[in-house]
């Protein structure tokens, strides 16, 4: 049955770690990730999780850890955040391209410097060319969700790719919300076992992973980036079973909020959503047509969903909790600037740069977000221009 | 049975040609290793020379009859640990074996072997010690040792090659109760098989085999003096033989067995790489070996 329970966002990875139960588990604390370790750790003190824990020293040796049980064919998972994520690029990188599916959480923060532990998307989004899907949360119950059915993504033989799953630092991982919790039945009718091979086999002998002509290695990265394309088709058959079986529709590439005839659209990911949901009903409420549009897969990058949703409307505003350096503007802003271009789809758009640092997204920001957007449909403001969030904003 | 009778009624696990310089060591202890271990065992080989030469194979060819992986530079040890937890799962009895560079040991990887150490992680961990970066083209690393030129320590009118003093990994080991570590050289076959033998019956931890590998390419020897090179490293007490297991230090018979040490200089000179030391490094090098010696005899209740 399922449990209705009060959960942190870091909870609620722990829960739906648990519940996948992969063979090996190795994750090394940082804040604002850590409870992840610790709950998981607990569970395993008290018998109630199957899974090995290496427990290991850095998160270098984390992903080395995984990537090694991977190599025979295992169920494995990781977190961490910010400096951690950083500390393990040169394994990250690899895990991918070995294409080894895992799930990843990432309780993201902000990077450093000047020194900061708070939270930020910059860390996960600076990482989003290294091969692994990405997928972002608004809330504690699509953090639990998103746990279980990346595993089934990942583990889909035409995907074999690894997935983050990442959500808002602070405002997710130690926020306590309400989620409902599968049970273990309802899970494992979902979520199939393992069916990978031991690469590394006594049995019968290969190398993996040895020193590669360019002209194989070419290859493989084609074949990563075309899986990348495949996964979206699988994201959304995923999530569609989910809905089914669970009772949740988390939308698969894009969530929306009132966006079917909306003349003005919010463009948000991760936690700052909730605040645009909000906006939103303020501004209908006001008479103004706003809609929200949701990023929730970064990788792979929902190029056709975005261009169909804002094809057609008055202008949008991209609400961003990263910076893209050299572009002076948000990431997410800058994909999105891109996939439009290239479906051929004009109209205005602003950049919003928020939240960094910890610093709140307050509602207050996002509804005069939402009035420049209109503004900029009437052309008094240029399209493509970026804002600062900062105290000077409002 | 003798050792020569034993190595020969082994199964030969490495391809019989491989690229390596003339008179490697690395590639002689390797195949030695395996040959003792058997075939039911996993190899892990970062980067570095072996690597290159022997291990990854070219053209869909393996270099090795066992299942090998190339890590990254730093992550020998933890990679492994992460095998082997997944092989406990599937056969325990199966050997995870690395065999990594000193810088990848040393340097680089010591954070991860020393986790994999203390977690009593239940893998063979060799370093294979040619005393610097070999492969990439001879730069000093924490085991290079006092004087040596290296393409990052060189010797001009102010450099007199490497400042500092090789860093003792086997001890360091031994220090955080490293299950077992054992320090060897190929130029003492009986001792070496003896100690390979003993880590493959080694179940309660991590164990760290430590040889020296003379490198003729890198050192600036002739390559069919490297055995003579590795004996005179052991009879200058340049390098001990000795074993370490639950806070016993055990020293090995040849090193034990020595009635007249060698002069260091008999290691030391006519490599290349020592060919500017003077008598005033000499002496600063024995006092090293000295020191180090009078160490492991109290240590080992000598
Ligand atoms: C993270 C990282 N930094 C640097 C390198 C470049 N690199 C490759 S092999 C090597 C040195 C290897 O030296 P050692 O471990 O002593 O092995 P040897 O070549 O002597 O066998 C270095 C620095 C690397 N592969 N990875
Ligand atoms: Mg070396």
């Amino acid at each position: 049955m399922t449990r209705i329970d009060a959960l942190t966002g870091n909870e609620c990875v722990a829960e739906a770690v648990r519940l996948c139960s992969p063979d090996i588990i190795a994750a090394y604390p940082i804040t604002p990730q850590s409870v992840v370790v610790e709950v998981l750790a607990s569970m395993k003190a008290n018998g109630q999780l199957k899974s090995k824990i290496v427990d290991v020293e850095s998160e270098h040796s984390s992903m080395s850890v995984v990537k090694g049980a991977a190599m025979l064919g295992k169920r494995v998972f990781t977190a961490t955040a910010g400096q951690g994520l950083a500390y393990m690029y040169e394994p990250y990188f690899s895990m991918s391209t070995m294409r080894f599916p895992m799930v990843m959480t990432l309780a993201c923060r902000e990077m450093i410097s000047p020194g900061t532990v708070w939270c930020g998307l910059q860390d996960a989004l600076s990482v989003r060319d290294a091969g692994w899907m990405q997928i972002f949360c608004e809330n504690n119950q699509e953090i639990l969700d998103m746990v279980i059915q990346g595993y089934k993504i990942a583990e889909n033989h035409d995907v074999l790719i690894p997935m983050n799953v990442c959500y808002d630092g602070f405002y997710l991982s130690h926020q306590t919300e309400r989620v409902e919790i599968p049970d273990q039945e309802q899970v494992d009718a979902f979520l199939p076992p393992i069916d990978l091979p031991q690469y590394l086999d006594v049995n019968h002998p290969a190398i993996v992973d040895p020193n590669t002509v360019g002209s194989y290695l070419i290859r493989y990265r084609e074949d990563h980036l075309k899986c990348m394309q495949t996964a979206k088709k699988v994201i959304r058959e995923v999530n569609d079973e989910f809905a089914e079986k669970f009772g949740r529709n988390w939308g698969g590439l894009i969530g929306s909020y009132r966006l079917e005839d909306a003349d003005y659209v919010l463009v948000t990911i991760g936690a700052t959503t909730g605040a645009a949901r909000v906006v939103v009903d303020a501004w209908r409420e006001k008479g103004v047509k706003m809609g929200l549009l949701k990023i929730r897969a970064v990788r792979p990058f929902p190029e056709e969903e975005i261009a169909e949703a804002l094809k057609g409307r008055k202008a949008y505003g991209v609400i961003d909790r990263s910076v893209c350096f050299g572009w002076n503007r948000g990431i997410i802003a800058m994909e999105t600037f891109a996939a439009l271009g290239k479906a051929g789809v004009c109209l205005p758009g602003l950049s919003f740069v928020g939240g960094l640092g910890g610093l709140d997204l307050r509602t207050e920001y996002v509804d005069k977000a939402a009035g420049m957007i209109v503004e900029a449909a009437k052309g008094a403001i240029p399209a493509g221009e970026t804002f600062w969030m900062n105290e000077d904003f409002l | 049975m003798n050792t020569v009778d034993f190595l020969n009624s082994r199964e030969d696990l490495l391809s019989p040609g491989i690229s390596a310089c003339q008179g490697c060591m690395a590639e002689l202890s390797l195949r030695v290793i395996l040959k003792v271990l058997g075939e039911k065992t996993v190899l892990v080989v970062p980067p570095g020379c072996m690597a290159g030469a022997a291990v990854g194979g070219w053209n869909k060819s393996l270099g090795t009859k066992i299942p090998a992986a190339m890590p990254q530079l730093g992550n020998s040890a933890s990679m492994l640990a992460g095998i082997k937890a997944a092989y406990d799962l599937v056969d325990p009895d199966v050997h995870c074996l690395a065999y990594a560079g000193d810088g990848g040991t040393a340097d680089i990887g010591l954070q991860a072997l020393s986790a994999a150490a203390e977690r009593r992680d239940n893998i063979i961990y060799v370093c294979n010690d040619n005393e610097a970066y070999m492969n990439t083209g001879f730069q000093k690393s924490g085991t290079t040792p006092h004087g040596a030129r290296t393409s990052t320590t060189p010797v001009g009118s102010v450099g007199r090659g490497k400042v500092n003093f090789k860093k003792d990994v086997p001890m360091m080991m031994a220090m955080q109760n490293t299950a077992y570590v054992a320090t060897l050289t190929p130029a003492y076959m009986n001792d070496f098989v003896e100690k390979v033998q003993k880590a493959a019956t080694i179940k309660d931890g991590l164990v760290y085999l430590h040889v020296l590998n003379p490198c003729p390419t890198g050192w600036g020897t002739k390559p069919e003096n490297s055995i003579a090179y590795a004996r005179a490293a052991v009879q200058s007490r340049y390098f001990l033989l000795y074993e370490y297991r639950n806070y016993e230090f055990t020293v090995s018979a040849p090193t034990k067995n020595i009635r007249e040490p060698k002069d260091v200089t008999e290691f030391l000179q006519k490599q290349k790489r020592f060919a500017h030391l003077d008598e005033q490094d000499y002496e600063e090098v024995r006092r090293v070996v000295n020191s180090r010696w009078e160490n492991l005899k109290k240590l080992a209740g000598l």
